[in-house]
């Protein structure tokens, strides 16, 4: 209502006025006048229902005058003979301003509470990361500290297998937790804008190459294929982003299928846009899922806690919107399931050509 | 062989690294020298003479790329950075400035001394003139400007011997775009990065024998490339 332009309310209350007066003329033969200020009563209420206060005193007064004018004898003239008019004309004014000052006061409580939905909404948010920071943080926090305290304290009467097992495991988890900071991190500078995008001519299956190599400890229980064309064009982006985003994309469907399944990161060009994806071949998600993969904290319905922060896919999305494109799941015929996104396509300039005698 | 017993100077302001840093070292027979500051850093490089420096970018009182810089004034010894993952441009100016690689924190120290060894033993390499690269069946003479792949003779242009030969000159360690578009085409492409992408391609097919995923051409995503030879993967 508020977002409707004010002179809209104004000529709507010149029009009602207009229109109640030639209602008023058709009803005078067989109408007492009182009756026909009942008309305009009525047009004085809906506008004030429906448009601000200045709209609403207008409409009062425009009525009062086409009444007056119109109706009330001497017919023509804005003189008044019987008082008791006047009174009538103040039962319209305070109609007019009663129910504007009851419409003003409902709409600033609906934007209050609109207000508090949102800030109630962002407390969530907020609270949903405490909790999924303090669980997913302490639980290799606690791992952490127990190894290293059975090392520094005592470590010389375990035995020496024991010993290399709890460095192990102290190195594992807190390879696990720098990388669940760096990913917090990340989504925070992301949502902030903190992230200068510095583009630059890359090619998807260098970045496929390095994501692959960097990854391969964790990708080791998997088939991983890879199917990028020789002649998909480069793309302008920033690489280290983008490495970023299939690498979540990546280490995502390995986490969830299980190992000895194929993984295939796949480029394709569409048009102006090259597509990326990340196909499984795991049990695949549910439709409710499919919509919200991509949100932040968002975890499979069949997911328990302690599996990552759940921001992998949120920081690919963030990461791919930057990029002016975008990012969603879709599930395969053959089962599982496939992520994907998107990269605008611009056409790189050839290198100077080198006179080659092949 | 000569690594051993180098000389290794640390310039980082966290003394719990230094710590790590200096016990993994001289577990591996380095002599260490350490330095908490970059005003102390420059001037232990100039007394002690390091084989081998280690500079951390984030130091209180000057950016670790000056230490680099008052390093290079004088000498060519191998310098290593190292950054924090928000520290990209930082890292890439320092390897501008003269690094020769980096590490990025959180690091295992597998990771640091595989970098170290490959940057002292290219400091050996430059020394000795070695100029065959065996990259698995592919065998390049940078001298002769020869390449073959199981004995059979591969085409390399003008441009490809350069580009290998540019990344063999740090070999096991990282060039960025820019030092090799400079080398390559001229210091006015240093912002092609597409030649790079081109060619780094065609290199690939050619002499990896699975170019999606390079074990010799590495991508050092956002930075650069690094060339792997045979002898840096054993």
């Amino acid at each position: 209502m508020n977002t409707v332009r004010p002179w809209i309310g104004y000529a709507c209350a010149a029009g009602a006025a207009l229109f109640c007066t030639f209602i008023g003329l058709a009803m005078v033969p067989r109408f007492d006048i009182v009756n026909i200020a009942m008309i305009y009563l009525l047009a004085v209420v809906v506008i004030a229902l429906c448009f601000s206060r200045g709209a609403a005193i207008l409409s009062s007064v425009l009525c009062v005058a086409a009444f007056d004018f119109m109706f009330v004898p001497p017919q023509g003239t804005f003189t008044v003979d019987d008082v008791q008019y006047l009174l009538t004309f103040a039962i319209m004014l305070a109609v007019a301003l009663v129910i504007s000052g009851l419409m003003e006061s409902g709409r600033r409580q609906a934007e209050a509470r609109a207000a508090l939905a949102l800030e109630a909404e962002t407390e969530r948010i907020r609270s949903t990361l405490l909790a999924s920071i303090s669980h997913d943080l302490r639980t290799p926090l606690a791992v952490m500290t127990g190894a290293s305290s059975s090392l520094a304290e005592g470590g010389e009467r375990l035995p020496p297998a024991d010993r290399a097992a709890l460095a192990q495991s102290i190195y594992g988890q807190a390879r696990d937790m720098s990388e669940q900071v760096a990913k917090i991190l990340q989504m925070t500078r992301l949502e902030t804008g903190a992230i200068a995008v510095e583009r630059d001519w890359a090619a998807i299956s260098e970045i496929a190459g390095s994501v692959l190599a960097r990854l391969s400890e964790r990708l080791a229980g998997h088939h991983m294929m890879v199917d990028i064309p020789a002649d998909l064009p480069l793309v302008r982006v920033d690489a280290t982003l983008v490495d970023q985003a299939l690498a979540n994309l990546v280490e995502n469907a390995a986490r969830h299928t299980p190992s000895g399944t194929v993984v295939r990161v796949r480029g394709q060009r569409k048009g102006n846009e090259l597509v990326v994806s990340v196909e499984d071949f795991g049990p695949g998600i549910d439709d409710r899922d499919i919509e919200r993969v991509f949100d932040k904290f968002h975890r499979g319905a069949s997911e328990g806690a302690g599996r990552g922060v759940g921001l992998g896919l949120a920081i690919c999305r963030a990461i791919v919107r930057l990029h002016q494109g975008k990012a969603w799941a879709e599930r395969l015929p053959a089962g599982g399931t496939a992520f994907r996104f998107t990269l605008p396509v611009e056409e790189a300039p050839r290198p100077p050509s080198e006179a080659e005698s092949a | 062989m000569t690594e051993a017993r180098a000389t290794i100077l640390i310039v980082e302001d966290e003394s719990e690294i230094r710590q790590f840093l200096r016990s993994s070292l001289g577990a591996e027979g380095y002599k260490v020298v350490e330095s908490g500051t970059a005003r102390r850093g420059s001037i232990d490089a100039a007394t002690h003479k390091p084989d081998l420096a280690i500079v951390d970018l984030g130091l209180p009182d000057f950016d670790g790329v000056a230490v680099i810089r008052r390093i290079r004034e004088w000498s060519p010894m191998p310098i290593l950075v190292l950054s924090a993952r928000a520290q990209e441009r930082a890292k890439i100016d320092a390897l501008d400035a003269g690094a020769d690689d980096y590490v990025t924190k959180p690091f295992g120290i597998g990771e640091l001394l595989a970098r170290v060894r490959a940057a002292l033993r290219h400091a050996v390499r430059i020394a000795s003139g070695k100029n065959l690269l065996t990259l698995e069946d592919a065998i390049i003479d940078l001298e002769a400007r020869k390449a073959t792949r199981g004995g059979k003779e591969v085409h390399l242009t003008p441009i490809e011997f350069r580009i290998i030969a540019c990344l063999a000159k740090h070999l096991g360690m990282v060039v960025t775009h820019r030092q090799l578009l400079g080398e390559v085409w001229g210091p006015t492409h240093v912002a092609d990065t597409h030649y790079l992408r081109i060619y780094l391609k065609q290199l690939r097919d050619k002499l990896e024998i699975d170019p999606v995923r390079p074990r010799h051409f590495v991508t050092e995503t956002g930075v650069g490339y690094r060339l792997v030879s045979d002898d840096e993967t054993q």
